[in-house]
This record gives C-alpha cells, sequence and structure tokens, in this order.
C-alpha cells in the first residue's frame, strides 16, 4: 500500500546530541498510527520533521500530500475570536473547507464569537483540530493531542477525529505518552526510544505476534524470542515474539497494546521493524 | 497573508496612526495661530532681518519651543518604541506564544509568511516616518523663514528628511533580529531600546567623518558666522604657519576666567589675534544636508538589510 508518511534513515541533532538516529518507517494511506515512547524518546522531533518545521541532519522523511499539524500546546491566536481563526485558516490555505470548519464547531457548541482565550482548554483543542481538518489534508500530525485535558475532553477530541477518519480518506499520525489513550482507536503502532525506533508495524499484527508468558524462573524459554523479562519473587513474566517456547510449566496468553509497548521500552536493545515496502535500494 | 498582518498587527498600526494625526493636528494648529500672529502683528518688512523684526522673532520662538517641547524627544524615542513594539513581538511574540508552529505549518511557506510581514510592515514603517518628516518640514519655516536651521541641531537633522524613515525601518530590523534571537519579546525590546541608544550616539560620533570638514581661518574672532554649521575641531594657527591646538611660548598672558565671565580669555584671544595668530575652525557646513542625510540613511538601510537577512536565516533554518 502507498505510504502516507515515509522516513528513511532519519538523523536529528540539536547542537551535538542526537534527538533522533537512523530512523526508517512508514505510516500506510488510511491508517491511524500511534507515535508512543517516553519522554524525551523523540516524538515531537520525528512530527516537527515531518511537516518541515525542522530540516533533517541525515535522511529524509516525506509525507505524501498534504499535511496539518496540531502542535503540543494546540497554539491558537489568543486575541483572535474562533471566526477570526477560521479566516486565518483560510487566508493561509490553499484548499479550505469553511463549511465543514463551520458546521463542526456549531456541532461541539464553540460560539464563532468568542475570543480565543476565553475558550476552555477542551474548546481550543477542538478548534485547534478543527483548523488541522479544515485545510483537508492528506495526513494529520497531532502531538500529544490528548495532554491537559480532562477526560470528557479527551474523549471528545478523540471521538471527533475518528469521525473524521471514517468520512474520508484520512491519514493521522498521533503521539502520546500514554498508551491507553491509543489503545481503542489506533490500527498502527510505532514506537521511538532514546531518539530511536523499536517498534512500527500494524496493531493487530503485533498483538498476534506476541505473547505473554508467566511461569517459574526455571522454566526454559528455549524456542522463543524473549522480549523483555521481569521477575516478581521466583514467578517470571515475559513478553516474546513468535512462536511459544517448549517448556509447559509457561502459561501463555496475547498481550494487551501497553503490554507490549512496555515490554518493549524496557528492554531498548529489542526492535521489531518490517521490511519496508519500496525502500530496498 | 496580507489580512493576517493586519489582524496581528492592526494594534500598533493604529497606535502609530493616531499619534502621527495627533501630531499633525497639534503642529497644523500652530502653524496656523503663529501665521495668524505674524499677519496682526509684524511690522512691514518681517519677518526678516530688518532691524524691527525683533519682537516678532523673540514672539515666534516662544512658540516654538512650547511646542517643540512637546515633541523633541521623538528622535530618539519614536524609533525605540517602533522597534520595541513593531520589530520585537514580530518573531518574538509568535515564539514565545508557540504560535509559530501553528503559523508555519499552514500552506504559505514560512519564506512568504516572512517577505509578507517585513515588507508590509517595514513600508508601514518607512511610511510613518517619511510622514513625521513631512509634517515637521512643513511646521518649521513658518517659525523660521528664510532661515538655515536643520543641520546644526542633531534632533531636528534626525526629524527631517529622510531620517525619520531611516531610522525607524533600522529599528523594527533590529527589533525583528532581536525577536528571532531571543525568542522571547521582553528581552528583544530591552534590545532594541539599549541598541538605538548606543547606533545614535555612535553615529553622531561618526557623521563628523562623513565628509572632510571645511576648514577656514578667522582673525579677530573665534565665532563662526554660520550658525547652523557642526564644529569638528578647532586650532590656532602661528605666525609661522604651524598649526597647534594650544598657543605656548605666545607671549600673552592668560589668566583664569571667574564664573561666568568670559573676558580673561576674551583679553588672552585679543592679545594672540595681535600678534598675529590665527583662529582655525573645521565644521561641517549646513549645505551638506543632503550628502549627510543620505550617507546616514545609507548606512542605516544597510543594516536594517543585514538585520532583516539575519533575521530571515534565522527563522529559516530552524523554523520550529
Amino acid at each position: 500500500m502507498r505510504p502516507a508518511m515515509e522516513a528513511t534513515g532519519l538523523g536529528v541533532r540539536y547542537r551535538r546530541t542526537w534527538v533522533l538516529r537512523d530512523c526508517s518507517l512508514s505510516v500506510p494511506a488510511g491508517r491511524v498510527a500511534a507515535l508512543v515512547g517516553p519522554n524525551g524518546a523523540g516524538k515531537t522531533t520525528l512530527m516537527h520533521a515531518a511537516v518541515g518545521l525542522l530540516r533533517p541532519a541525515l535522511g529524509r522523511i516525506r509525507v505524501a500530500g498534504e499535511a496539518a499539524f496540531v502542535a503540543q500546546d494546540k497554539p491558537l491566536y489568543d486575541n483572535f475570536t474562533v471566526a477570526e481563526m477560521l479566516i486565518f485558516g483560510r487566508r493561509m490555505n490553499t484548499h479550505w473547507d469553511d463549511d465543514a470548519a463551520v458546521s463542526r464547531l456549531a456541532g461541539l457548541g464553540i460560539p464563532l464569537e468568542r475570543k480565543v482565550r476565553g475558550l476552555s482548554g477542551g474548546q481550543q483543542a477542538q478548534v485547534a483540530v478543527t483548523l488541522a481538518l479544515a485545510s483537508r489534508p492528506d495526513l494529520l500530525v497531532l502531538d500529544e493531542p490528548l495532554a491537559n485535558l480532562d477526560p470528557l475532553a479527551r474523549h471528545d477530541v478523540m471521538r471527533s477525529i475518528m469521525a473524521e477518519v471514517a468520512g474520508r480518506e484520512l491519514t493521522v499520525l498521533m503521539s502520546s505518552h500514554v498508551v491507553s489513550d491509543l489503545e481503542e482507536t489506533c490500527d498502527w503502532l510505532v514506537v521511538l526510544n532514546g531518539g530511536r525506533l523499536q517498534v512500527s508495524g500494524d496493531t493487530e499484527e503485533l498483538l498476534d505476534g506476541h505473547l505473554v508468558l508467566t511461569g517459574p524462573d526455571d522454566a526454559s524459554t528455549a524456542g522463543t524470542q524473549v522480549v523483555s523479562a521481569s521477575r516478581t519473587g521466583r514467578q517470571v513474566s515475559m513478553l516474546v515474539r513468535g512462536a511459544p517456547p517448549l517448556d509447559p510449566r509457561w502459561q501463555a496468553r496475547r498481550p494487551g497494546l501497553e503490554e507490549l509497548v512496555m515490554g518493549y521500552l524496557r528492554s531498548p536493545e529489542s526492535a521489531v521493524l518490517p521490511h519496508l515496502a519500496g525502500m530496498s535500494a | 497573508m496580507i489580512w493576517v498582518t493586519w489582524r496581528q498587527h492592526r494594534a500598533q498600526i493604529l497606535v502609530t496612526a493616531a499619534f502621527l494625526a495627533l501630531l499633525g493636528v497639534l503642529l497644523l494648529g500652530s502653524a496656523v495661530e503663529a501665521i495668524w500672529y505674524v499677519a496682526e502683528h509684524a511690522p512691514p518688512g518681517c519677518p526678516g532681518p530688518a532691524v524691527g523684526c525683533g519682537d516678532l522673532a523673540v514672539a515666534l520662538e516662544h512658540r516654538y519651543d512650547a511646542v517643540y517641547s512637546v515633541f523633541g524627544w521623538m528622535p530618539l524615542v519614536a524609533p525605540a518604541l517602533i522597534g520595541a513594539f513593531w520589530g520585537a513581538p514580530l518573531l518574538g511574540r509568535e515564539y514565545e506564544r508557540g504560535t509559530h508552529r501553528l503559523a508555519w505549518t499552514q500552506a504559505v511557506p514560512v519564506w512568504r509568511w516572512l517577505a509578507v510581514k517585513l515588507s508590509v510592515l517595514g513600508g508601514a514603517v518607512v511610511a510613518g516616518g517619511l510622514l513625521l518628516s513631512l509634517m515637521v518640514s512643513l511646521w518649521r519655516p513658518v517659525f523660521r523663514a528664510g532661515v538655515d536651521s536643520t543641520f546644526g541641531n542633531i534632533g531636528v537633522f534626525n526629524m527631517v528628511g529622510v531620517e525619520p524613515a531611516a531610522w525607524w525601518l533600522y529599528a523594527f530590523a533590529l527589533g525583528t533580529a532581536a525577536g528571532a534571537l531571543f525568542r522571547r519579546t521582553l528581552p528583544a525590546m530591552a534590545l532594541v531600546v539599549a541598541g538605538v541608544t548606543v547606533t545614535m550616539f555612535t553615529l553622531f560620533r561618526l557623521s563628523d567623518h562623513y565628509a572632510e570638514p571645511a576648514r577656514t581661518e578667522l582673525s579677530g574672532t573665534v565665532v563662526l558666522d554660520d550658525h547652523d554649521a557642526r564644529l569638528v575641531g578647532t586650532a590656532w594657527v602661528e605666525p609661522s604657519g604651524g598649526e597647534v591646538a594650544e598657543p605656548s611660548d605666545s607671549g600673552c598672558p592668560r589668566r583664569v576666567d571667574v564664573g561666568q565671565s568670559n573676558k580673561n580669555t576674551e583679553v588672552w584671544q585679543a592679545c594672540l589675534f595681535g600678534k598675529g595668530y590665527r583662529y582655525v575652525v573645521y565644521y561641517q557646513p549646513p549645505s551638506r544636508f543632503w550628502r549627510f542625510q543620505w550617507t546616514e540613511a545609507g548606512i542605516l538601510a544597510l543594516a536594517s538589510a543585514a538585520l532583516g537577512g539575519l533575521a530571515v536565516r534565522r527563522t529559516l533554518r530552524r523554523p520550529g
């Protein structure tokens, strides 16, 4: 499938420190991709590179078509009214769907004549997302769209983004350091850790391809590929990849998304990266 | 993009326009009043160099000073304000609020955003400066008919011709560059105020060298006839033809003056003239008005271009 976003050997440096190293990934079109990792993993850097806010020192990153971006703090002009923010969007973009934006804001009950600084945090997030959607992007990049929102607003923002995805061919890349926020909505997973790419792939395939094992700590792991393990007393809990081990004392089950992500984050040297289509040179 | 520029900067634009309008009304009122006064009170042949014109000249001088004191601070303060409120927030505020990540991820590329903002606001600043210059240039002759007086006084010099436009543009560029550098508004504003002050002082010092000073030798007086000239330096020429800063072994006794009196110095000077000494004055004559105007404007325009280039380079290099 045609990738909506593709990075090849991407490396980004702030002064002498590499914040992103040797990053090659692609997100297929039409997917909702979750970009997860601890703070400082390079998520924001990767997104900034994707939308052209910074130029990589090495490699390149390409977006098919137009990208729209909502930055972490959902920046808007405080002293503009909501209607003026819409004019801003119309004047700054080649494609602009004003009707959709107006009806979307009406549906959310956000008054157009209100100043941005008079809106709640959740409403500001909705306006920022509305602006991004109204420019009819092929790729919507959202940096921590749910940070600083109360549970109800998180739910509303997420639901309204998903409604847009269902309505048309739109690829979404959104970051979070809270995996549970993304569990129900994302069908593609990208894990960054310490500036390196650890996981990139279809969520279901990844979950099907891994097992969580629990058993005594003297049980043999022969025949399986351990991603990471943690011990509690004489009990061992492991995330493994591929077939289950031969030792019958293991109890195996399918991991949850959070378990999968945590398993990889615990052992930064493990990685599961697909062969990228169209990248073999 | 033009709408965006207007919407984001309309407060500065409107305040500046209102201020210029207010100053215009004040100058117009003052000029009209002075013209009426002259029409009613002037003896025949005045204003002019005639003997009976003294009273009228003093009355006009009072009126002039009263109004001049209202805006005499402008040569320094106006550029500082322009730099602080037009230049510094242009990039500083975007970075500070994080809105640069909104503005520069729309379809309009960053270079075009910069080009439109810099040219529209820079153009407005230049227009404002020229308008100020025009108003002051129309107002002053009402009080100073037939007298050249725009060259010697640096404050007046900086308010006429192309100077205000050049200074305003320079301050705007300095503020923009400072905003790009600090990524904050307040430090950028502080830098503008300091920068404009230092630049003004430096150029004032430098202006002596815009042209080779004219040299004239005086005998019997130490006062240059041209009151609008800029004095660069003075010296004495000995009877032997050598030029010295302070005559020694001249045989003329020099006593110290006490208080406001100049008497002893004058006696000493008269003695020197009597012995064949001549007084040399190096100065810039007022006829060099436009040469100085364009030299200074050229320096400021080049500096503005360099600062603007720096701001653009800085921004395009790392927009995020």
